[in-house]
């Protein structure tokens, strides 16, 4: 992260998103709106003081999973980069209510600057990388058996990652959400969202298997005496010392692996009864837990179509962008100059979000190799002699890549104009939806001619 | 006129197992415009670029049709060997009889002869209007966007970045790092997150 | 036209398809990939786009005798 921060030649916008992307591959060009921070970054030395000081402390960390608070003037954790706050427009008590102010008059760098707004800024690349990784599937509306997420001692995975990390809001301290009493008995449930085809979704979510493995071991290493229970419909193992890492699991922690689903949770006092089946065995369990841990599937970022659209490439039908080629072109897309890397082409752990970045960046470096790009010359091109300029063609096109444009002639010893349309050559992709849309036939598309197509059509309907 | 080349593909037993390819040169060479037709067991192979970049130059051929298979695998291919040969790489267009042919219509060799001809007799008549096109050149700016700062886009932005070139990073959040900062430790190795 | 013409019982209509390069024309590679048995009646036109498929080309092909016409993308 902090390499990333300090590299010359890499610029961070954070708290920025993409508006548009106009141009193509070789040639985009993207405005990025860079949200208000009402921090000014030049002043601003990090030091945290207006944190300590904000009048708003309650907060749902995001960072955090929800599972504990931060100001409205924040840095979403201490080592954040860039390692300044920002403050949250929707919470902060002057931005709402013009009250309190208290960060502006405690900072000793006058870095607070309320009158900020949002900018709009454009610039230009060659290459587009995406890599807005996953979220995890709001699996209480699913799951309404497993309390449809109302009850508090029923945490997700991220949530479970926020509870040992020394960072987080227990300070490492594995305590339950409800009455932060430290649970002896912890229930895992693999395959939650991910492999349900009636609920959910249908596919494997991939490194679940290995980081639950990873969550009973650090329950085990950290509350001594404690008992671990998985319900689990397969282990998915495959990876350099993966099955070995899950092996350890089972047998030296002794994390009990029970084969089969759950298909209730309900509280019982502070215990939660936790009802399924061992299909090993053929018996129906029953386990009185202190917390659950529903291991559930990634699924896109909520806004993943939105900007699939507006950078312009597929994605498939859960959302995840798609790649050019299954096998042949794993990092690129369809769209000429627009990679993928990470976990937004679809779930993945970290040993393979890292090997798809590096391919990507490969992709994008071996573009920048060269000065010049060949362009596809089946284009459209216009015939100007018989355009009549209605310009039917110019609202079709996908790749806004027609224009109308004067042309003076001699017409009978006088001087004419009259327009016609025009094809900009960088722009256009070579669909042909205009030659289809032009009535005079004037428009047409080198490497698949009207004459070359009907001769196809005569000669396979001979 | 046009002098046409068809280059007739067996590719093994995968369109030869099925398609009786010495039956569809005889008639292909009957085709207006077809000067010249030869069979290959691969025509994509080094030895069967080799025999079409002199065939096409020993019979003066100004236009070619490969029937193999899908022009989305070997288009690129044989644009490349026409133009060793001094064609324009526009000058090829490809018949498909093996995913469009040969492999669908597996127990009826008869008919996919049939069909492999009239495959054949509808690329050669677009090859015959066929015109050389020219590529044309654009520049390209060296500067990668990479929208999202997870472990994925930190790290394709170092990697680009490394290469001596401008990336920009693109975060919603107020901070990059992603999913993996939230971690705690990480599998196999069980090393810190951030 | 179509070799079983005369025997209306085994008739099989000839299909002239405009397939896109990156979708149906793919999903055709696709289907002889996974070795999809179909009638041999079928032929297919490669367009970069669906939308390159003039009305005029439809027409010629009933022009020509064709039974049917696909467009695909
Ligand atoms: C509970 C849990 C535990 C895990 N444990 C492990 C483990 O131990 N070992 C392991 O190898 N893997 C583990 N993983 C998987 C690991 O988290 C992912 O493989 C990895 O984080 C993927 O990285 P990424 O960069 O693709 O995506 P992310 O980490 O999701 O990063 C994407 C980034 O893009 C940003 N972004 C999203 N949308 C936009 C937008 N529109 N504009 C700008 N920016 C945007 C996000 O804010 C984020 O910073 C675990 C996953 C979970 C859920
Ligand atoms: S990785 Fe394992 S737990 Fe996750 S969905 Fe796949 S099989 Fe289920």
């Amino acid at each position: 992260m902090v390499a990333a921060a300090q590299h010359p030649n890499i610029t961070l916008y954070t708290y920025s998103q993409v508006e548009s992307v106009g141009g193509y591959i070789g040639n985009f060009e993207v405005t990025i709106k860079k949200k208000a921070k009402y921090v000014d970054y030049t002043k601003c030395t990090g030091c945290g003081l207006c944190e300590t000081k904000c009048a708003k402390k309650k907060v749902p960390s995001e960072f955090d999973a929800f599972m504990g608070p931060r100001t409205a003037i924040y840095k979403p954790f201490a080592q954040a980069v860039p390692n300044k706050p920002v403050i949250d427009n929707k919470a902060c008590k002057k931005l709402l209510e013009n009250k309190c102010g208290v960060c502006e008059k405690v900072c000793p760098a006058g870095a607070i600057n309320f009158e900020d707004q949002d900018e709009l800024i454009t610039e230009k690349f060659g290459a587009i990388v995406m890599a807005t990784g996953f979220d995890l599937i709001d699996w209480g509306k699913a799951y309404g058996e497993y309390g449809g997420g109302t009850i508090p001692d029923v945490i997700d995975g991220l949530q479970f990652e926020r509870l040992v990390n020394a960072g987080g809001p227990t300070g490492g301290k594995i305590k339950r959400p409800s009455d932060h009493e430290i649970p002896q008995t912890v229930v895992f449930i693999k395959c939650v969202g991910s492999r349900d085809v009636l609920k959910a979704k249908s596919y494997c979510s991939r490194a679940c298997c290995m980081y639950t493995a990873k969550h009973a071991h650090q329950v085990i290493e950290k509350i001594k005496g404690s008992d671990v229970y998985v319900f689990y419909m397969d282990a998915r193992t495959p990876g350099k010392m993966y099955d070995e890492f899950y092996m350890r699991t089972r047998e030296v922690d002794g994390a009990k692996y029970i084969r089969g689903q759950v298909s209730k949770i309900f509280q019982d006092g502070n215990k939660l009864i936790v009802r399924g089946e061992d299909t090993l065995v053929g018996q129906s369990v029953e386990v009185t837990a202190d917390m659950v841990v529903v291991e559930t599937a990634m699924v896109p970022r909520a806004d993943a179509i939105h900007l699939a659209q507006t950078v312009g490439f597929s994605y498939d039908k859960d959302g995840w962008f798609t790649e050019a080629h299954p096998k042949l072109r794993p990092v690129e897309t369809n769209t000429g100059g627009v990679f993928l890397s990470g976990c937004c082409q679809g779930p993945k752990d970290v040993p393979d979000s890292v090997a798809q970045a590096s391919a990507a960046a490969v992709k994008v470096v071996a573009m920048f190799s060269k000065d010049q790009m060949a362009t596809n010359p089946q284009i459209a091109s216009c015939n100007e002699a018989t355009c009549v300029g209605c310009l039917l063609c110019k609202p079709v096109c996908p790749y806004k890549a027609i224009e109308g444009k004067e042309i003076t002639e001699r017409v009978h010893g006088e001087n004419v104009t009259r327009t016609v349309a025009s094809v900009n050559s960088g722009l256009c992709q070579g669909c042909g939806a205009c030659t289809a849309e032009c009535r005079s036939g004037s428009m047409n598309l080198k490497g698949f001619t009207n004459l070359q197509l009907l001769a196809e059509v005569d000669a396979a309907c001979l | 006129m046009k002098r046409i080349g068809v280059f007739l593909c067996w590719c093994g037993s995968n369109i030869g197992g099925v398609v009786d390819v010495p039956k569809v040169a005889e008639v292909v060479r009957t085709f207006p415009g077809v000067a010249f037709v030869q069979e290959n067991k691969y025509t994509c192979s080094e030895p069967g670029q080799v025999a079409m970049v002199q065939a096409i130059k020993e019979h003066k051929i100004d236009a070619v049709v490969v029937a193999s298979c899908s022009p989305r695998m070997h288009l690129p291919t044989f644009q490349k060997a026409v133009e060793t040969a001094g064609l324009n790489p526009y000058m090829v267009e490809m018949a498909n009889l093996r995913e469009h042919c040969a492999w669908v219509h597996i127990g009826e060799p008869e008919n996919a002869t049939q069909k492999a001809m009239e495959l054949v007799r509808k690329a050669v008549a677009k090859v015959a209007k066929l015109e050389p096109l020219f590529e044309s050149y654009i520049p390209v700016t060296k500067r990668a966007l990479v929208v999202g700062g997870g472990i994925a886009g930190i790290q394709t932005a170092l990697d680009i970045a490394d290469s001596g070139h401008q990336v920009v990073i693109v975060e919603k959040e107020a901070t990059i790092g992603g999913r993996m900062a939230q971690l705690d430790k990480t599998f196999p190795t069980l090393d810190c997150g951030a | 036209m179509s070799v079983n013409e005369k025997d209306s019982s085994n008739w099989q209509p000839t299909i002239l398809g405009f397939a896109c390069n990156w979708c149906s024309y793919a999903g055709a590679d696709v289907c002889g990939v996974s070795r999809f048995q179909h009638p041999s009646t079928m032929r297919v036109v490669r367009v970069p786009c669906s939308g390159r498929v003039k009305p005029e080309f439809v027409l010629r092909a009933f022009q020509r005798g064709i039974d049917g016409v696909l467009v695909g993308g």
